[in-house]
């Protein structure tokens, strides 16, 4: 262990600099914004602090190992993340009628979120080496992977982890190479079940915030207040923002859960059109570095796991500031690196880490 | 080389779905970026004014409350303003050190200081304002004026509370106020068409609605509109500038029909005994004295009671809060005599020349039970007219023995029995007019005969509230038909309430009539005490209710050793006669006589509306 640990000194770390710079520059900028949306909580802040510096150790340690060590252990992560999830079922914490929390004293984990990484690495190990194009008893086993993991999700209940997790499952399928016909036939299926989805099984607060969506202003005190409030915070940052800790919407609590879903419309208002551009700038940069390393991975596996982590990183993004400006209805869902929450924060880290890890090691076979 | 060009188009299929991907989000960010472009940007202008909009705190200006007067104009309620000193409990603050501060210039009472520790933790989870101490004194408050700098969330406010200048008087029928909650306040701005909005709720504090009597039957009316103060606020909530200001319009004035006089005499005569008295003007049906003993003082329950107070006062056996008047029930007893000899002559049973013979007891032949009346050796011969004078029970029961119940009963609901008779009293109850239905229905059991004997002479199920009993006093007054009673007169339209019959003529009231006038002025009369207490003639009918059956007075000595075993005494009157203008009723738990102590308080009432007439 310790030989290995010193080894990376010998041959040098496994660090891409654009990655680990960006998110590092992310990471701080979160923590700026979120000490002006928890109304200048020293404590809030300082323990994201704990969990940022945490975090960025651990992805760092994530990119050491080289990618077979997950491709070969990818079974038994998704085994443990499983036990973990059942097990937050059966004794978690609950909060808000959800149970989606395990108390481990130091930390409250939510063990959907680790779910969230170990899957996509599981299907990319599973489908690396399948012949082309997937056949279709494989495509049912994944299929129904992924749908008992995301129900698992569902039941706890916590709708907008066990969406992303639907959603990352299905790229791999899809990067893996699944029939055009397959995904036809499929979605003009789901297109048509769509009614008897809505009349069974939503649950009536999941239709309210879908009608809400349509109309905030039906009812702009009650269901419609989130939605309104927000727009109304990001309208008035203008171009240039009200300036740091000057957000009145945010600082006179009219917007709802400024530290962690609606963190967005809090620096929307106070820095700008300006300050969202340079947000988003970021989140691209990091894309995009993505989509380069996805394209010269070494191999299938680590094509399919970079694919499928990245796009799992920008479907949380989208979800997020598509919530917040109104597009899509109200589902509960941080922006990465910016929202208050140890356990989606130290996913995504790790997930960056084995993007990392399968970005610098070469193959050293076969020349 | 197979092997390498599968890895080539595999590589290439990879590309082009990744890009396929990154090609449809790229879509859907520019769509979120031109969403938060157009926000930003296109509309800023709108959003910048509805954030200007939440940038205010709006806190509510409550209405003054109308005034309350007397018949007469005399203020009852009024407002008085007081200084008090407020803290926000929400703001972390050490109590130890502010009251320690504080104290050296402004003295706590021991009550103000524990109610202040005991109600922090509630007001700072309600985000609502806590008052230290009230009626601050001209000296206290220039002392903290000075000071005022030293505190950032303690403050002195003026705030109106309510004063009854008479507050023992009216504890019952005018009733007392109390803070109006969060949920109550909500449908009243709705109601008032002004929005509410949850800053509104922050600072709301010292609102007041009616809580009992007539402060909360009229209590919309008496309220008034609430108005609005709007504030700019800066991202701290620190208040600014006043930016708007929707005044507040005051409640309206409240003219009752009581007689603040009357009231006084009333509870005087009842000298905290328990009971009621309840007095009403015949032509208008108007409430003038309604009084419930014991009372207790309205001014400390709505401007707060220490939790002493407060329990002394729920666990005191006389139960002040009860109101008697309209809740208590009472057998009518003796006092239903009247109403039982118009039902015989409305019915051909009797008329007024009937006479039988008064052994002193009656028999029901069925079954040889045994109805003894309150006079050893009986009454004689009577007819109806001595009947009432003398108040015989054998002529009753006899009476009631030839009826038939179903028909009894509804002639005692036209009297005003087991129904509601008052437009605007609080929380009243109907009494209990039984019949054969209800008895099976309550106590499994059929109606027997001897029910109805009974009822003959007011004992048994039926049951009455004094103000029942003073409306059946003011039907047989009025021969028959009142507006139904109210404290507020022009309000709202008087409902008449005429007792139809088809055999009741006025010879007969006015024979009634005279018989209650001799239930006092006859030298046979079981009121005659009272004769000497006034110079005009006055109708009456006595009671006594037996609350344990005894067969001899000996008995009874023995059982009124215990005060509740005691009868309670009933009177109802009405004068002055031939042309009455007043009825009354007066109840007095465990007073033993009708006559000779419910009496002299209906006598006096009754004197001094007179006089002051």
């Amino acid at each position: 262990m310790i030989k290995k640990f010193l080894n990376i000194f010998r041959n040098g770390a496994y660090i891409d600099q654009y990655l680990f710079i960006s998110i590092t520059l992310l990471s701080m900028m979160g923590l700026v914004f979120l000490y002006s949306a928890s109304q200048g909580n020293m404590e809030t802040t300082i323990k994201q602090s704990v969990f940022v510096f945490f975090g960025l150790i651990l992805m760092f340690a994530a990119s050491q190992p080289d990618p077979d060590f997950y491709k070969n252990n990818a079974l038994l992560f998704l085994l443990i993340s499983i036990f973990l999830v059942l097990l937050t079922l059966l004794t978690g914490k609950e909060i808000n009628g959800a149970r989606r929390w395990l108390d481990l004293g130091f930390f409250t984990l939510q063990t959907s979120e680790i779910i969230k990484v170990t899957l996509p690495v599981f299907l990319a190990a599973y489908l690396f080496d399948k012949p082309l194009p997937i056949s279709l008893k494989n495509t049912f086993l994944t299929l129904l992977l992924i749908f008992f993991i995301v129900n698992l999700i569902r039941i706890q209940p916590d709708l907008g982890t066990s969406l992303v997790i639907l959603i990352a499952g299905l790229y791999i399928l899809f990067l893996a190479g699944l029939s055009w016909r397959f995904i036809g036939i499929s979605s003009s299926l789901f297109i048509l079940s769509l009614p008897f989805i809505w009349n069974n099984l939503l649950e009536p607060f999941q239709k309210q915030r879908v009608l809400t969506l349509l109309d905030p202003n039906a009812d702009p005190y009650g269901s419609g207040w989130n939605i309104t409030q927000s727009k109304i915070a990001i309208g008035s940052g203008g171009l240039q923002g009200k300036g740091y800790q000057q957000g009145s919407q945010a600082h006179l609590d009219f917007l709802p859960e400024t530290e962690t879903d609606f963190i967005f419309s809090v620096i929307a208002e106070e820095f700008g059109f300006f300050g969202v551009c340079i947000l988003l700038l970021v989140f691209f940069f990091i894309l995009f570095r993505c989509l380069y390393l996805a394209l010269n991975a070494r191999d299938r596996f680590c094509r399919l796991t970079i694919g499928g982590l990245s796009l799992l990183f920008l479907s949380t993004i989208f979800i997020n500031l598509a919530m917040v400006v109104g597009i899509i209805p109200v589902v509960g869902m941080p922006l990465p690196f910016i929202s208050k929450g140890g356990s989606s924060l130290l996913s995504f880290y790790i997930a960056f880490g084995i993007i990392i890890s399968m970005a610098t090691h070469k193959k050293l076979m076969r020349r | 080389m197979i092997d390498l060009q599968e890895r080539v188009s595999e590589r290439k299929n990879f590309f082009n779905r990744l890009l396929l991907i990154h090609i449809f989000f790229t879509f859907l960010f520019v769509f979120i970026i031109f969403r938060t472009y157009t926000l930003q940007i296109s509309s800023f202008s709108d959003y910048e004014i509805a954030a200007l909009k939440n940038k205010t705190r709006e806190m509510l200006v409550q209405p003054k409350r109308g005034i309350i007067y007397d018949r007469d104009g005399q203020i009852i309620v009024n407002n008085i303003p007081s200084y008090n000193l407020i803290i926000q409990p929400s703001f972390e603050m050490n109590l130890d050190l502010l009251f320690e501060d504080l104290g050296s210039y402004i003295s706590f009472s021991d009550d103000e200081i524990k109610s202040t520790y005991e109600n922090f933790k509630n007001k700072a989870s309600l985000n609502r304002e806590l008052v230290l101490k009230q009626g601050l004194t001209h000296e206290e408050i220039a002392k903290f004026e000075v000071r005022a700098h030293r505190y950032e969330n303690v403050f002195i406010a003026e705030r109106f509370s309510r004063q009854n200048l008479y507050p023992k008087l009216f504890s019952h029928s005018i009733g007392y106020t109390g803070s109006l909650n969060n949920e109550d306040l909500e449908t009243i701005l709705v109601d008032q068409s002004l929005q509410p909005k949850e800053t509104v709720f922050n600072y709301s504090n010292g609102y007041i609605e009616g809580k009992t009597g007539i402060e909360n039957i009229y209590d919309k009316s008496l309220r008034g509109k609430f108005g609005k103060r709007i504030y700019e606020v800066d991202a701290t909530g620190k208040l600014l500038d006043l930016l708007n200001e929707i005044p507040s319009i005051n409640g309206r004035d409240l003219k009752t029909s009581l007689d603040l006089e009357s009231q006084k005499t009333a509870f005087i005569e009842m000298k905290e005994r328990r009971g009621a008295v309840v007095a009403v003007e015949l032509a208008t049906g108007a409430i003038v004295t309604y009084l419930s003993s014991p009372s207790f003082s309205v001014n400390k329950i709505a401007n707060g009671l220490s939790q002493n107070e407060f329990k002394k006062l729920i666990s005191d056996k006389d139960k002040p809060f009860f109101d008697r008047a309209v809740q208590g029930r009472y057998s009518p007893a003796s006092t239903i005599k009247p109403a039982i000899g118009l039902f015989g002559i409305e019915n051909n049973i009797i008329d007024w020349d009937y006479t039988i013979n008064d052994p002193g007891y009656f028999v029901i032949p069925e079954d040889n039970r045994i109805y003894r009346g309150w006079k050893k050796g009986g009454h004689g011969n009577i007819n109806l007219n001595d009947a009432i004078i003398e108040s015989s029970n054998t002529f009753f029961f006899s009476l009631a023995y030839d009826s038939d119940i179903e028909d009894l009963t509804e002639h005692l609901a036209k009297f005003g029995f087991g129904r509601n008779v008052c437009t605007d009293c609080f929380l009243p109850d109907n009494g209990l007019l039984p019949n054969p239905r209800w008895k099976m229905n309550t106590h499994n059991f059929g109606w027997f005969k001897g029910d109805t004997v009974n009822m003959g002479v007011g004992q048994g199920y039926l049951s009455a509230t004094p103000i029942q009993l003073a409306y059946y006093s003011a039907l047989l007054a009025n021969k028959g038909s009142i507006n139904k009673f109210s404290f507020v007169q022009g309000y709202s339209d008087p409902i008449k309430d005429t007792v139809k019959t088809n055999n009741i003529y006025a010879s007969d009231w006015n024979k009634i009539h005279q018989s209650m006038i001799g239930v006092i002025d006859n030298p046979k009369g079981t009121a005659g005490r009272l004769k000497s207490l006034k110079d005009y003639k006055i109708a009456a009918k006595s009671g006594t209710v037996e609350l344990v059956s005894t067969e001899t007075k000996e008995d009874y000595k023995i059982i009124r050793e215990n005060e509740g075993n005691r009868d309670h005494a009933i009177i109802i009157a009405f004068g002055p006669m031939p042309n009455p203008k007043y009825a009354v009723s007066v109840v007095i738990e465990n007073g033993e006589s009708g006559g000779s102590v419910a009496g002299p308080v209906a006598i006096a009432v009754m004197n001094t509306l007179v006089k002051n007439d």
